[in-house]
């Protein structure tokens, strides 16, 4: 027995959809009754079940891809058919900047922070633009959702880091209003 | 931390959107590689998880919160 291509697609993007409304479900149960709350464990156990099960999907469905060489690049040439002409060279990679250097001249340009989830969402699309030789709406779609789940996550562990141990982000409690500092120091 | 009705009426909503959404996964799943398959069975676990926290979203008692049980609350 074996799933279909079409289903394959259809339930990565249900999961991948579902995962990020539970981050962020969770993030805001956490945020309004504390993480602790058997609420925000619950949502977060939601969350990492639907994570794990996108995970197990994908890793199927990039085997099942692997393991049929030949349908597999019939679709990617179907999907890159689809998309709109744009001016992409044969070989992509050939007149690409490196990814590192394609990031930081973006994030400069931009006037960004390396670390800014803006420069790093180009990157990857320049990465999978270099490797799969195309790219479409739906991965760039997928990869922007990673970058957003990426950032809830982030923003989630700065909040848990700040929250039990204050005296390491100093430069922080000095901005904070007084009713902050108040909690803070608790 | 304390929660209003409304607040909770939204995460319910919200929750409950999430359970539908992915209600046909495991469906999917079953129908196409077995009910014993890994992927199968570990879809049913996502599911039975999102049911249960919907479920615990609709018997929440918002007169039984315990006002300042979160030190970092400030509320």
């Amino acid at each position: 027995m074996y799933i279909l291509e079409a289903d394959f697609e259809r339930l990565i993007r249900v999961l991948s959809e579902a995962r990020s409304r539970a981050t962020e479900l969770a993030a805001s149960i956490g945020a309004r009754l504390g993480t602790e709350h058997r609420l925000a464990k619950l949502a977060s156990v939601a969350s990492l079940k639907i994570e794990g099960m996108l995970l197990e999907v994908r890793t199927s469905a990039t085997g099942r891809a692997d393991s049929s060489g030949g349908l597999a690049e019939l679709h990617g040439a179907l999907q890159t058919e689809m998309q709109p002409a744009n001016p992409t060279p044969a070989n992509p990679s050939e007149n690409m900047p490196t990814g590192v250097h394609a990031m930081a001249a973006i994030a400069t340009q931009a006037g960004l922070e390396p670390e800014h989830w803006l420069p790093m969402f180009v990157n990857d699309l320049f990465s999978q633009l270099g490797t799969s030789g195309g790219i479409t709406f739906e991965v760039a779609e997928r990869l922007l959702q990673q970058r957003k789940d990426d950032f809830l996550r982030d923003f989630l562990i700065a909040r848990r880091m700040y929250r039990t141990y204050p005296r390491l982000f100093p430069e922080i409690q000095g901005e904070a209003g007084p009713a902050e500092r108040q909690t803070i120091s608790q | 931390m304390t929660i209003d009705a409304r607040e909770l009426n939204e995460f319910t909503r919200k929750a409950t959107d999430l359970m539908s959404e992915t209600s046909d996964v495991p469906r999917i799943l079953r129908n196409q590689l077995g009910e014993n398959h890994q992927l199968a069975q570990a879809a049913e676990e996502m599911l039975g998880s999102i049911e249960n926290f919907v479920r615990e979203l609709r018997c929440f008692d918002i007169s039984g919160q315990n006002i300042g049980n979160d030190p970092f609350g400030g509320s």
